[in-house]
């Protein structure tokens, strides 16, 4: 069973998160701010971190700032209210493996920590859509344009995400198979870490409001 | 009134040339202490007044006898100014001056209707003003009017900046009361709804998403006022729904713009889908994308519910006929439905971008 820490200021939330992925994950600690939770995973050295955006004392990119280089396997998956762009795409840049919003269903929710366990992205509608946002068609490219834009069939995947479909039916859809999908996200995941244009902060920033 | 609060001072045993003091100013005031033991030398070199504040500091900070503490520091403040050059006649107009000021600020300097009225105190500062300009070499004719307009100043200066402070904390508790107006008006008449129907999960969820996006309008985007880009009136359009038909409606959007007349008529249109959704399909979540690309916005309304067979569909229903599609048609883009029984509906609008950058 994976092993998973849970950081989020919010007791009761914790809890309820607690009561859905019961039998699902084995939950190995917990922690209400980044102080705590420092100290926490590098102790435990779990597999998934669920981790909230905002934290009292920080934000989720400050746990994975502090705990990433010396926990290369602890994988984090950002779980958050915010619908900044600014907040989501901080994160992912930092090193999370996906965002999904707090509302995600149980099985969402499970479906989520399992991929992310396994080293997969996973992008919930909302991300999908920030991410298609930022990496707009035909705008200039910069330095390394394979990092810089997507491919067409990158475009499409995500663009399903954000219409609401499934893995499996994207590939389906694309007469692909789950695993092609999977890196195609993946793949787009990477980009979005490593792309170097300062567009995408200036961007987020403009879309802080939305 | 106004009281200069003490600066907790002690003096430093473990650092300490004579007495401890300049190490124990140093560490109060969050400075190095050879630099103030060089301000205490430098001090010492004007007429002694150095060494007079030293010893000031050591009786203030032995707990005892004020009065000795102050007396030497006002004669610390003599020999300062005698030093730079000051005759006698400009120490006593000063002297004179902070003991005005002092006895208007001990008798609580206020000018204010049933204050009480500081004679004694006003009438030392305006003499030390005077005083201290005849020795400053002011003209004659500047000097009464001057030295009163002065001494009005050092009077009614603090009570000036009280009445500042007290309009700021005003305008503090306005805010403040507009602030609880809001939350009045929505989160807790929110609150109290679901206690209401605590027994309904799905209306419960429904209220608690559509007072989250009010919330967040409220605190990020500047207003409860209504949508005034097609991002925005989604949201709306699809807390509505949420809340009329107990669904969770998942937005996600790339891109955004200006809503217009065809602009609103997709948000309608978009608004309908989401209706049929919710009402028919079975199932809780639906999902929302909007995409504006260059050359046309789109907006995908989807749900995994039950899907239909177009050609069941009664032809007097026309809510996917005529809201949908004849809106869409009619603003210049069309709508397309695809469904199937058991696998879900989706409605694509589209909308193309004339002449647009």
């Amino acid at each position: 069973m994976k092993r998973v820490v849970l950081v989020d200021d919010h007791e009761l939330f914790r809890a309820g998160v607690r009561g859905e992925l019961e039998g699902a994950v084995e939950i190995v600690g917990e922690a209400g701010s980044v102080a705590e939770a420092v100290p926490l995973i590098r102790e435990l050295d779990p597999d998934v971190v669920l981790l909230d955006v905002h934290l009292p004392d920080g934000g989720g990119e400050a746990v994975i700032a502090a705990v990433a280089q010396e926990r290369p396997g602890v994988k984090f998956l950002a779980l958050s209210v915010s619908d900044a762009a600014e907040d989501v795409i901080g994160v992912i840049r930092a090193g999370a493996r996906g965002y999904v919003t707090k509302t995600i269903s149980r099985e969402e929710l499970k479906d989520a920590v399992a991929r992310v366990a396994e080293g997969d992205a996973v992008f919930s509608p909302r991300l999908a859509g920030f991410v298609l946002d930022a990496f707009r068609a035909g705008e200039p490219v910069g330095a390394d344009a394979e990092l810089e834009t997507l491919t067409t069939r990158e475009r499409e995947v995500l663009q399903l995400i954000a219409r609401g479909y499934r893995y499996k039916e994207i590939a389906a859809r694309l007469h692909l198979s789950v695993k092609t999908v999977e890196a195609h996200v993946s793949s787009v995941l990477r980009k979005l870490q490593l792309s170097s244009r300062h567009e995408l902060t200036r961007w987020a920033h403009e879309r802080r409001l939305v | 009134m106004t009281q200069i609060s003490a600066l907790p001072f002690e003096r430093s045993d473990d650092d300490r040339v004579v007495a401890g003091v300049a190490g124990g100013l140093a560490a109060t005031l969050g400075v190095d202490a050879t630099l103030v033991r060089l301000a205490f030398a430098l001090l010492a070199l004007a007429g002694g007044a150095g060494i007079l504040l030293y010893f000031a500091l050591w009786v203030y900070a032995a707990g005892r006898r004020a009065w000795a503490a102050e007396a030497l520091v006002v004669l610390s403040a003599l020999a300062l100014l005698t030093a730079l050059g000051l005759s006698t006649a400009g120490v006593l107009g000063a002297g004179l001056l902070v003991a005005g000021i002092a006895i208007v600020a001990a008798r609580g300097g206020s000018l204010r209707p049933g204050g009480s009225l500081p004679i004694a105190g006003i009438a030392l500062t305006m003499a030390g003003a005077v005083v201290l300009l005849s020795h400053l070499g002011a003209s004659g004719s500047l000097l009464a009017p001057g030295a009163v307009a002065g001494a009005l100043v050092l009077v009614f200066g603090p009570w000036l900046w009280q009445l500042w402070v007290e309009r700021t904390e005003r305008i503090r508790l306005v805010e403040r009361a507009e602030v609880a107006a809001r939350i009045h008006d929505s989160v807790l008449q929110t609150l109290a709804l679901v206690q209401r129907d605590a027994h309904d999960p799905a209306r419960v969820a429904s209220l608690a998403r559509r007072q989250e996006r009010e919330l967040r309008r409220w605190l990020y985007g500047g207003g409860f006022g209504s949508a005034d880009t097609l991002g925005d009136a989604l949201a709306e359009a699809a807390a509505d729904v949420e809340e009329l038909h107990g669904v969770r409606i998942e937005l996600a959007t790339a891109g955004d713009l200006p809503l217009d007349d065809a602009i609103g008529q997709v948000v309608l249109a978009a608004r309908e889908a989401m209706t049929n959704a919710a009402k028919f399909s079975g199932t809780r979540d639906v999902s929302v994308y909007a995409e504006v690309g260059d050359d046309a916005v789109s907006v995908f309304i989807r749900d995994t519910g039950a899907g239909f067979d177009r050609a069941a569909v009664a032809s007097d229903r026309r809510g996917i006929s005529e809201s949908i599609e004849g809106r869409m048609t009619r603003a210049g883009g069309r709508a397309i439905v695809t469904s199937s029984a058991g696998e879900g509906t989706e409605v694509e609008l589209t909308l193309p971008r004339y002449g647009a950058s």
